[in-house]
């Protein structure tokens, strides 16, 4: 970007850009800036049951990749497997039960708003001014209190009796009633952004957003500035398959759809010939904003979409309603990136390359009925 | 020139009866010669070496067959002409045309004597010393066996093709060889060796076989060709293990054989380790019980692998989805088979084995005997012990975590009194 620029400034002597804005632009292209939902709460939105179910169904859940094999658990060698005989009916109870620990192990980490400080003076007691150099902190560590309703205070040697800031609260917290995973002091990979960089640069990114759901709070200003980063990175080299069939997915489509800057996700979901999440993702910024030109239509296709299996692969044969459900489709984004798209052109490209393929797929599936002597 | 001068000049000081000495060295020359033949004949120089050494090294017909003459305390012969050569002796002479050329350089070489050569004699002694000492085959250690150089474990190579087919990506390993006694009429007790061996490509044919010979490698290569002509083919489950536990027996030999996961690698007997390594098995643990006979070890092993029921198969028999569970997968319901038809619960008998285990294994238990404490664990000192580490067990951990966060062993508390740090260091 600051090459063209560059070049800019050389042809036109009067296009004055001096180098130090030259380096700003480049800057600001290149680098990522962390976000925080310091603004509106994004909470109502995000747990709202229309938002919660099209960020499920986005996710595109593989359980050959839910299931993946992630650690050997401790163990040397792995645990012999075992096996059973299943008549049909247990068989479907078991797959039930899995589809329960898929839905758990894809559990999306939410989406708040940044916490408040705590300000809340208890007592003023002038007789103890000076009483001590140090702080007096008093913790209620009764067993089967929440950590968050947890009474915690401090005495200040102003004679201050007040309740905790957040950052107290979770060190003490973290004392008294370990998290497992969690540390007392931020992981070096957090704290030195050299470290954090290269870790995204080698794309680790579901190690990254794990560790960042352990060691923080949700509502912790590091947890959404470390979660915006690793966001912003994905999408900047569209790596989204990387996080697919994880539970930080959704969060990931829901950041980039509440700044607005879902297109690059929607050229993704085109080129990969999933129209049927494009409209998904339409759906889900009328959610969101409200803003889409063709909005109801698409919460109407998604309420249609939602019923139907989740395609992993591309389809082979495609039956009637398929295509008519397709087609309707294929209009709706159409209107999508006429309206409200930021990346028309590749859009649309994109969405032509789709139609071809799409035509072909047709022709053959209908000749193949024809073939089979079906109507 | 003045040296020449004065070697003149010391001739003619020298008196006359110098040169008149010179003239009678004649008459020394008659004093001890006598032309008369002398026998020197003993058998050292009367019979070639070849006989002098057999007859120092033959044991008698008798004695060959109790095995004497053998092993460490036999006599070799040495070739004593070793490290010797024409032209070369105890007095270190230059011959020209034979120990050294005849012209080096621009010079005519003379006939001279040179310095002794001292470690001479050291020298030969030292190789006719090499030669006596019985030395072990040394092998490198990919060649190497079960055990030193024996045969068993090793390698010996593909069958020998047959016509214009050959045996591409086989192995054949050594399982046994040993000597037979056999009584003949004629001649006695004579000896022949049998082979045992198994041959396989890793990707699930193998076969074995055995090979009798009077000497060893004939064996060994009649077995090799044999187990290549009686190949099976065996079904791997995911190209590392079998498809379930079995038990098999020969004889009084038992084994129990059992499944199991990636990485586990074989824990068996050696025997049946090369056998699966031959099929292509990586993970499996096999227990063998009673008679400890190789031959029907080995054939035992075989017939339950042949045995073996694949999980189609199983789900057929059973008319019931045969479903896996794996812990590393969360234990998700994988459907390995489905039969083409399957009974609801009604269809099911009461008294059906429905342990999977159990049925593979034909409803046969495994005792699986108590596991006793270890013998100290009863031990009063040990629980001392546990006292006396317990406030320890944690220390390995901490250790870890100041490494990461400080990058060596050391406390907030180093900073304010860095005087203790110090003096502890």
């Amino acid at each position: 970007m600051s090459l063209i620029f560059r070049k800019l400034a050389r042809n036109n002597p009067r296009n004055i850009i001096t180098d130090a804005q030259l380096l700003v632009i480049s800057c600001r292209k290149l680098s990522i800036v962390p976000s925080i939902y310091d603004g509106e709460d994004p909470a109502p939105k995000f747990f709202s049951s229309n938002v919660q179910v099209l960020l499920k169904r986005l996710t595109r859940p593989d359980f050959n990749k839910v299931f993946r094999k992630r650690t050997n658990q401790g163990l040397v060698v792995l645990k012999t497997p075992t096996y059973k005989f299943l008549t049909n009916e247990e068989l479907e109870e078991e797959i039930a039960k899995a589809n329960e620990r898929a839905d758990r192990l894809l559990q999306m980490p939410p989406v708040v708003k940044i916490q408040q400080h705590i300000e809340d003076v208890l007592s003023k007691d002038p007789a103890l001014v000076g009483y001590d150099t140090a702080k007096y902190i008093f913790t209620d560590i009764t067993f089967g209190v929440a950590n968050e309703h947890r009474f915690i205070v401090e005495r200040d040697p102003d004679g201050y009796l007040r309740s905790c800031d957040h950052d107290v609260r979770k060190r003490l917290n973290q004392v008294y009633f370990p998290l497992l995973g969690r540390k007392l002091r931020e992981p070096v990979m957090f704290t030195d952004l050299e470290k954090f960089n290269s870790l995204l640069d080698r794309e680790q990114y579901e190690f990254v957003l794990d560790r960042a759901c352990v060691q923080y709070e949700p509502d912790e200003p590091s947890y959404q500035k470390v979660t915006s980063m690793t966001y912003q990175h994905i999408d900047n080299k569209s790596k989204y398959e990387l996080l697919r069939s994880t539970r930080h997915f959704g969060p990931l489509v829901f950041y980039l759809t509440w700044h607005q800057t879902m297109d690059k996700l929607m050229l993704e979901l085109l080129q990969s010939g999933a129209v049927r999440e494009a409209v998904l993702l339409t759906a889900l910024r009328q959610d969101i904003h409200g803003d889409v030109a063709n909005g109801d239509v698409a919460r109407t296709l998604a309420q249609q979409i939602l019923p139907t299996p989740v395609q992993l692969t591309k389809p082979e044969i495609l039956t009637e309603e398929d295509i008519q459900l397709d087609s309707k489709c294929l209009e709706c984004i159409e209107k999508y990136i006429v309206s409200n798209s930021s990346m028309k052109s590749q859009q649309e490209l994109a969405l032509q390359g789709f139609r071809e393929y799409y035509q072909q797929l047709v022709d053959l599936s209908r000749g193949l009925q024809k073939a089979h002597g079906k109507q | 020139m003045s040296t020449k001068i004065l070697t003149l000049g010391n001739i003619l000081s020298r008196p006359i009866n110098f040169l008149l000495k010179q003239n009678n060295v004649t008459s020394n020359l008659k004093t001890n010669f006598s032309t008369t033949p002398v026998a020197c004949v003993n058998f050292f120089n009367k019979l070639p070496a070849e006989k002098l050494w057999k007859s120092v090294t033959s044991v008698s017909n008798a004695g060959a067959k109790k095995g004497r003459g053998r092993g460490a305390g036999r006599i070799r012969i040495r070739d004593l002409n070793r490290g010797q050569m024409i032209g070369v002796g105890r007095i270190n002479m230059l011959w020209p045309g034979l120990s050294a050329p005849v012209i080096r350089g621009r010079e005519l070489l003379k006939q001279q004597r040179l310095p002794d050569d001292q470690e001479r004699l050291e020298k030969l002694i030292k190789i006719r010393d090499s030669m006596t000492k019985f030395r072990r085959l040394k092998l490198s250690p990919i060649e190497r066996g079960w055990s030193g150089t024996k045969m068993p474990g090793r390698s010996l190579g593909p069958p020998d093709p047959i016509g214009e087919d050959e045996f591409v990506g086989f192995d054949t390993k050594v399982l046994q060889l040993r000597s037979l006694l056999i009584m003949k009429g004629n001649l006695g007790r004579t000896r022949n060796f049998q082979a045992m061996v198994v041959t396989g490509n890793g990707q699930g044919l193998a076969g074995f076989g055995f090979g009798k010979a009077k000497e060893a490698p004939a064996a060994l290569r009649k077995a090799k060709n044999r187990s290549g002509q009686k190949l099976m083919h065996f079904e791997i489950y995911n190209g590392h293990t079998i498809y379930h536990d079995f038990y098999t027996a020969f004889g009084k030999t038992k084994i129990f054989v059992q499944k199991k996961n990636e990485g586990y690698g074989l824990v068996c007997h050696r025997a049946i380790k090369e056998i699966c390594q031959a099929i292509g098995i990586k993970d499996l643990r096999a227990k063998v019980e009673g008679s400890n006979n190789l031959q029907h070890i080995v054939k035992a092993f075989f017939i339950g692998l042949l045995q073996q029921r694949t999980h189609q198969q199983l789900a057929e028999e059973k008319k019931l989805h045969l479903v896996e569970y794996k812990a590393e997968n969360e234990y998700f319901p994988k459907v390995v088979a489905s039969p083409s038809e399957v009974r609801t619960k009604d269809q099911i008998q009461k008294n059906e084995t429905l342990d999977f285990t159990q049925y593979v294994m034909n409803d046969k238990v495994i005792l699986k005997k108590k596991k006793f404490p270890r013998f100290y664990e009863t031990m009063p000192h040990y629980k001392i012990y546990l006292k006396k580490y317990e406030k320890f067990r944690n220390h390995e951990k901490i250790r870890l975590n100041l490494k990461v966060e400080y990058g060596e062993v050391k406390s907030f508390l180093n900073d304010k009194y860095p005087e203790k740090a110090e003096s502890e260091a």
